[in-house]
């Protein structure tokens, strides 16, 4: 306890003191604090779009009736498909398929109003391009719900098809059974936390975490090197100061600026984004800070392998985009191949979003989020350590 | 053309005298689009689901036996004194399905009996895709049951998955992250070696021997090109072998487009080391110009469509867009070059307006020197 108590006194704020004039006047570093991550999140929340809209389709209508139209407007009637065009043979249909112009193209046979009239089943063929996997399937599912529910509905030629079974029941002589009948299990979606799909609020809660990171490592890899490059080291080493003293006070005012700009990052979710913050902000600050920790824990430790702040940002550059893609900010975990997904556990983004996302869009209190609120604490504490211990160890040298 | 190649052979020695940036420069792109190409995936299967079955009956039984079936979903136990809503609030399933009391008897009635999903939709993607995964194997359910009465009439799709018919997410991601890193790593090499030139002020010993700009300028790119080249060379050993690609048609277009998209992305890297004379700086600005545009503007992971009209015109600008449609074409879609010849020209053509701009860019620093 004495121990930590003299830490605190003249010395530590000093040094912090000196560190942040020197940020102060780093005009760069300032614009860096600020630009690049608003840029980011701006930039992320309006791009990173999952949602499947406006798809092209194109029908090739063999069969030139109104059944066949029916289908047609009944697949088109919703934003997830525009027609685009309609073509005289499959052969043509098929080129724009291939050269991408179309994503969808749907082929009505020549018979399809006779043997919907005459209660037979109908093949309709859907070519899907699924270049894209996920678009693909995802409309997939559309194509087929729209012919699920068309074939739910009493419609005309359904009701000529009754009156046909009823005729030729009925000749027969036996009673002729009801025939359009509402489906028998229907299924009816609830869709929680976020009923109308603002994709922004998965992806800015994501990027959060992504940018506190990665700006907080780039920043403080920037700010740790330039004393080895100056070479400034020797002089830090003449002062009284302990090397814990030294280390301290380069963290704490990163500490607190870094928490500015997550900050700031808060407020532009919360305004430009509606990201609706129903569960405790206290939390999701805990989280922001052992996310700042992480950065700067891994920024120091690069600084200290790297000669010069051109090797340090090189290296940066290839730590980041793993970090940045395993973490499931951006996609799903689970949609990671199974060997990989233990790794992205000692990834504190990844335990951020979790966090980010329980508390601010599901409402989630402490008691749910505890076990990555936790795992954050000890990756970040481990980080920090760690190159404290690695930054002292190179005042010493 | 002489002092172009002779300009050009200054720079490649001097790369390779920089091991570790040279190392790093051959190893990473590899690493990248492995890593990255392989681990992003929208399409989750096995989406952990809980069943609440409030009716027990052997029907009701065979509806969740259904979705145990289902590749799409993989069925948590439900503890009985939880709610399905504390289940999706503690993250243990991201949806659940409710069947009512009196499941059985509705449909035996021939009433509509309705089940509920609870989808927890935080992930926006996933909620849609267990909706109609839960949609198709309830439609399918139906059908089975009301197929032992009587046959229905029906409307029937028959689904053709064309170019991906396995749907495999890697078949279109590597080939994107395959751009992505052709769109970071050499303009990031052009960048240092222009900025160092600035910063070490040999840029002066440049304008006082008679090579000239442009010249300079070509011979600069094409040391970046042949760097590019052997990157390139790797990745699409990479595409061939962990992804299991092949060209799909007339291979041609994506190999005009390839050198055309190096000379862009070499160009582009030069303007920005001739911009901004400090190696650190001109290594932000590529990281934020080249991975920023490229990974979010290009339709790499979401199409481009998805992005608000006010800001899409700038991915007619971003050249990594036209190369993710000539390379995923050439692989996936084999359209050939009357599919692609316009995103061809058009690499072509932002690559001779980054060539300018370098050029100016380059006027200007002598000016300042």
């Amino acid at each position: 306890v004495r121990r930590v108590g003299r830490l605190f006194r003249g010395r530590f704020w000093a040094l912090a003191l000196k560190e942040l004039r020197q940020i102060r006047r780093d005009r760069r570093l300032t614009i860096s604090l600020i630009v690049p991550p608003m840029l980011q999140i701006l930039l992320f929340g309006v791009a990173l779009d999952p949602d499947v809209r406006d798809l092209r389709l194109a029908v090739v209508d063999e069969s030139r009736t109104p059944e066949s139209r029916e289908l047609i407007s009944a697949l088109t009637e919703n934003r997830t498909f525009r027609l685009a065009g309609s073509y005289e043979t499959t052969e043509a249909l098929a080129v724009a398929l291939g050269s991408g112009r179309l994503d969808v193209g749907v082929v009505v046979p020549y018979d399809f109003a006779r043997l919907r009239v005459r209660g037979r089943p109908v093949t309709v063929q859907v070519l899907v391009n699924a270049v894209n996997a996920n678009t693909a399937q995802i409309a997939q599912g559309y194509v087929e719900s729209a012919i699920a529910w068309l074939n739910q509905r009493p419609d005309r030629a359904r009701a000529r098809a009754d009156a046909a079974t009823a005729a030729s029941v009925s000749a027969n002589g036996h009673p002729a059974a009801p025939v359009a009948r509402a489906p028998r299990v229907q299924l009816r979606t609830a869709l929680l936390y976020n009923p109308g799909l603002v994709s922004a609020w998965f992806t800015v809660t994501g990027v959060l975490g992504t940018l506190i990171t990665l700006n907080g490592s780039l920043v403080s890899a920037a700010t740790m090197i330039r004393e080895k490059e100056r070479g400034t080291v020797e002089q830090l080493l003449m002062t009284p100061a302990s090397a814990l003293e030294v280390v301290s006070a380069k963290i704490v005012p990163l500490f607190v600026l870094l928490m500015g700009m997550t900050g700031l990052a808060l407020i532009v979710s919360r305004l430009v984004f509606g990201v609706p913050f129903r569960g405790s902000l206290t939390v999701v600050v805990m989280a922001c800070a052992c996310c700042v920790l992480a950065g700067i824990g891994i920024g120091t430790f690069v600084s200290t392998f790297a000669r010069s702040a051109n090797q340090a940002q090189l290296v940066m550059f290839f730590i980041n985009p793993p970090l940045a893609a395993l973490s499931g900010a951006f996609t799903p975990i689970e949609a990671m191949p199974k060997w990989i997904q233990p790794w992205t556990q000692v990834n504190p983004v990844t335990h951020f979003a979790a966090v980010a996302r329980n508390v601010l869009v599901k409402g989630a209190g402490l008691g749910i989020v505890y076990p990555d609120l936790l795992a954050l604490t000890a990756l970040a504490g481990l980080l920090v350590a760690v190159s404290a211990w690695r930054f002292r160890r190179q005042l010493s040298a | 053309v002489r002092r172009v190649l002779a300009q050009a052979r200054k720079d490649l020695t001097q790369m390779i005298r920089d091991r570790l940036a040279l190392a790093l420069a051959l190893v990473m792109p590899i690493i990248l689009i492995a890593l990255l190409g392989t681990s992003t995936s929208l399409t989750v299967t096995d989406i952990p689901i809980v069943i609440q079955d409030l009716d027990q009956t052997p029907l009701s039984r065979q509806y969740a036996d259904a979705f145990r079936s289902s590749l799409t979903f993989r069925v948590v136990s439900l503890p009985t004194d939880m709610s399905p809503e504390r289940a999706l609030a503690l993250g243990r399933a991201r949806a659940a399905l409710v069947i009512p009391e009196h499941f059985a008897r509705d449909v035996r009635r021939e009433r509509s009996a309705q089940t509920q999903l609870i989808v927890d939709a935080t992930d926006t993607n996933t909620a849609l895709l267990t909706r109609g995964g839960a949609s198709q194997i309830t439609r399918a359910f139906a059908r089975d049951v009301a197929g032992a009465v009587r046959p229905a009439v029906l409307v029937r799709t028959s689904t053709r998955l064309w170019f991906n018919p396995g749907r495999e997410p890697g078949k279109f991601y590597g080939p994107g992250f395959f751009v992505l890193a052709l769109s970071i790593f050499p303009p990031l090499l052009a960048a240092l070696a222009m900025a160092r030139e600035g910063e070490q002020q040999t840029i002066l010993q440049v304008y006082v021997s008679s090579i000239s700009a442009p010249e300079f300028l070509l011979g600069k790119i094409l040391c970046g090109m042949v760097v590019g080249f052997a990157e390139w060379l790797l990745a699409m050993a990479l595409l061939f072998t962990l992804f299991g690609l092949r060209f799909a048609g007339d291979p041609t277009p994506m190999l005009v487009g390839s050198l055309l998209y190096l000379f862009c992305a070499v160009a582009f890297g030069s303007l920005v080391g001739a911009a901004i004379p400090n190696q650190a700086a001109a290594v932000q600005a590529v990281a934020l110009g080249g991975f920023l545009l490229g990974f979010l503007l290009s339709g790499l992971i979401f199409p481009v469509e998805n992005i608000p009209a006010s800001l899409r015109w700038i991915s007619n600008l971003v050249q990594a867009r036209y190369f993710i449609v000539v390379v995923r074409d050439a692989f996936l879609q084999g359209g050939g070059w009357p599919a692609v010849w316009w995103a061809v020209l058009a690499i072509g053509l932002i690559g001779l307006a980054y060539f300018g701009f370098a050029w100016l860019a380059m006027r200007r620093m002598q000016v300042r020197a």
